[in-house]
């Protein structure tokens, strides 16, 4: 499967997609940025673009608290999607919750993709040094 | 010789003898008979006289026969007693006296023998050794010996059995003055002293139980009893039995001991304990089971069954368990159960019944015994439902830090963000876009601190009032306040609730819990279909069952059932979608001690079912 520089961004807060797309840009200027307001409407379309074989992004920024369906519920479903390689996911949640932090650990035992968590705000160095590094 | 006495007078003097007397010859045959003798032997049908002895006793013993033989020798004086078998075979006793028989010149000329039928006698004889017999084994096997006082001579004559309970020596000779001395000072000899008098100046019999000491010191129980004896009309003694009754008296009073013992125990332990036969009838109760049972005294309930006791469902479930533990010889041990008496009061118990066996190894009914664990069960419910409260406060609090971990900081986390893109920001036009968000954030925390505020109130509210609310009323009123948006939406509200259920409820928390369940209804409408509310109500249990039907989008509740009321859940992509409505209406629920029931199905509708406290 063939990646482009593509990010894509599920949050339902219309201003973080802003910021961190704001943040993002000088860096990576010919990124391609995508957004979904919650798990399902971004698990649809991952699925879809499985089925036929399109590109898929090169990196995921998850929220976890979103209506509909939330980080954790779209992680379930996306990990059990026929993807071999290994995809960038990084979790940006304004939770401190440590519920979520076992929880991030759980899924990182069960995926071959790699998952890291970060905790909102997030520094704009620090979200350029996560997406360059993958 | 013999030829030559004549016969006539002689004869005929014989024949009238009253004994039955016959003489005989040197040969031993009958030369006169009498006629008492004749009626005897004359059975034979042939003549007696000129018969030998042999001829009419064939079975004569030979001891007979040697003794008239001796009666020849000129032996006299010889007597004896025979048995001989009649007609019938029956038994007849003779007594005989045999004598030679002398002419004048005192030549035996033969035998002379005399018979008496003692019949009579011997069975009389024989059956007074048999009785003495009889009566001496009984009076040894029993302990009972016996006295004879004659007055005349101021004699007093002790049994050996008497001697024996005494235990004093067999040639012990008592005197009535120290037979009296042998009965304990104080009641006992007492007691005999006056029974004795008594019965000499009344006559007076007399049976007393007393104590008396022996020869040896002993102290002994005794049954004494005596009579006065009269010959003509005047007092000649007294005779009586002195029974040795220590041993049956000890074990009575051992087994009156361990009754009286066990009782005590049974009656006063703080458990309710009884005893049923086959039937399921008690048969012992102790206090607490009267008590239990409210009566005074356990004649009121022996002999009755659990079905006369308690209502028949309750008796049948008892019954089942008895034949169980009496059908299978196995005890039930520690069961909860609940009892309802008649009155209707309940007591939880743990009780066992256990199977009880004879001698034999039957059973022949059962024990029960029963804690009353009211209290103590009372103190577990109260205790859960501290629990219960507790682990609910405790889910608030989590949610609470929930909100204040995810929900505020992420308003924060925006600031923080868009802060640092505006300082970074050149382009004017871009930066006033940025302060736009950063005002739209700004009124974002102020909302979400209004309903923080919102939620403590609710849960900060200690007291609330609860007065009795008409629910079809409420319903009108909350329809009232919707008109202008149910109107807008063409929505259709139906309120089929009766007028006349009433439930406890708080006015303002019943306002808010009907409009966001209406708004609700009409917010996630069905996009093929104008929205449509049924409100209706009914009794259920002891409650009263609130449902609101609509015909929207439906939840998916296996997925979001769990969160369905829980705060900043949002199902739907709705811009209204606040997640905070059903929090609210679910902790105002909860507040007036109601509960709330989910049914949905996708595409087809969501039903609340709200049970309410009934009023009346």
């Amino acid at each position: 499967m063939m990646q482009f520089d593509s990010i894509c961004v599920i949050d339902d807060d219309p201003i973080v997609v802003f910021g961190i797309r704001k943040m993002l840009q000088g860096a990576f200027p010919d990124a391609t940025f995508t957004s979904y307001e919650n798990g399902k409407v971004a698990l649809d379309h991952l699925s879809a673009a499985v089925a036929s074989a399109s590109p898929l992004p090169r990196h995921i920024l998850l929220d976890i608290n979103m209506p509909i369906m939330d980080g954790w519920q779209f992680l379930d479903a996306f990990i059990r999607l026929p993807i071999t390689e290994p995809m960038d996911i990084t979790i940006i949640t304004s939770s401190i919750d440590p519920a979520d932090l076992q929880q991030w650990e759980t899924f990182r035992g069960l995926t071959h993709h790699r998952l890291e968590f970060r905790n909102k705000p997030i520094k704009k160095e620090d979200l350029i040094a996560i997406v360059r590094a993958a | 010789m013999i030829r030559d006495i004549p016969s006539g007078i002689h004869t005929y003097l014989v024949r009238q003898l009253p004994v039955p007397t016959a003489f005989f010859n040197r040969q031993l045959e009958v030369v006169y008979a009498s006629d008492s003798w004749i009626a005897i032997f004359g059975s034979l049908g042939k003549s007696v006289l000129g018969s030998t002895v042999k001829e009419l006793a064939p079975n004569a013993p030979k001891r007979w026969m040697d003794i008239l033989e001796n009666c020849l020798e000129g032996v006299t004086g010889q007597k004896g007693t025979e048995r001989v078998f009649g007609p019938d075979n029956q038994e007849i006793w003779y007594e005989y006296a045999n004598s030679p028989w002398f002419d004048e010149n005192e030549n035996i000329i033969g035998a002379i023998v005399q018979v008496t039928d003692v019949t009579q006698r011997v069975r009389k004889e024989l059956e007074y050794e048999k009785t003495r017999i009889l009566l001496e084994a009984n009076a040894e096997l029993a302990l009972i010996g016996s006295w004879e006082y004659d007055v005349e001579r101021d004699s007093l004559k002790w049994s050996d059995m008497t001697r024996q309970i005494h235990e004093v020596p067999l040639h012990y000779t008592p005197t009535l003055e120290s037979a009296i001395h042998f009965y304990k000072e104080g009641y006992s000899r007492n007691t005999i002293t006056q029974k004795v008098y008594l019965a000499i100046d009344t006559g007076q019999s007399w049976s007393e139980k007393l104590q008396l000491i022996t020869a040896e010191g002993r102290e002994i129980w005794v049954v004494a009893s005596g009579k006065p004896l009269y010959k003509g009309g005047k007092y000649i003694g007294l005779v009586g039995t002195l029974q040795d009754v220590t041993e049956i008296t000890l074990s009575e009073q051992k087994i009156t001991e361990s009754e009286r013992l066990l009782s005590t125990v049974v009656d006063n332990l703080p458990l309710n304990v009884y005893i049923k036969d086959l039937e399921s009838r008690k048969t012992l109760v102790n206090k607490s089971e009267c008590a239990y049972m409210g009566v005074t005294e356990p004649s009121e309930l022996i002999g009755k069954s659990d079905f006369d006791l308690y209502d028949a469902r309750m008796a049948q479930v008892s019954r089942d368990e008895d034949l169980y533990v009496m059908n299978n010889g196995k005890s039930i041990l520690g069961k909860e159960t609940l009892s309802v008496r008649k009155d209707g009061s309940t007591t939880y118990f743990l009780s066992s019944k256990i199977p009880l066996l004879d001698a034999s190894n039957q059973i022949y009914g059962l024990l029960g015994v029963s804690l009353d664990i009211t209290d103590l069960k009372n103190k577990e419910n109260e205790l859960r439902d501290l629990i219960d409260v507790t682990s609910r406060q405790n889910a608030k609090l989590l949610n609470f830090a929930h909100i204040v971990s995810h929900n505020l900081r992420s308003h924060s986390a925006n600031f923080s963000m868009l802060l640092e893109l505006l300082a970074a920001e050149e382009d004017p036009e871009e930066a006033r876009r940025i302060v736009r968000m950063l005002t739209g954030a700004s009124d974002n925390l102020m909302e979400a601190l209004e309903n923080l505020q919102e939620v403590v109130a609710l849960n900060a509210s200690t007291e609330i009032r609860m007065t009795p609310v008409n629910l079809r009323g409420a319903v009108s009123r909350a329809e009232d306040q919707l008109a202008a948006f149910l109107g807008a939406n063409q929505a259709c509200l139906h309120n089929d609730i009766p007028a006349e259920l009433t439930i406890t409820a708080v006015p303002a928390y019943m306002e808010n819990i009907l409009e966001n369940f209406i708004t609700n209804a009409v917010k996630y409408r069905h996009p093929e279909r104008t929205p449509e509310i049924r409100l209706s109500a009914r009794k259920a249990g002891g409650k009263i069952e609130l449902s609101i039907a609509d015909n929207g989008l439906g939840i998916d509740l296996d997925m979001y059932g769990d969160k369905l009321f829980g705060m900043y859940k949002t199902f739907h992509k709705h811009p209204d979608a606040k997640g905070i409505g059903l929090y609210i209406v679910k902790n105002q629920i909860e507040a007036m001690q109601a509960k709330i029931l989910t049914c949905s199905e996708v595409d087809q509708g969501t039903t609340f079912k709200i049970y309410f406290n009934d009023a009346v």
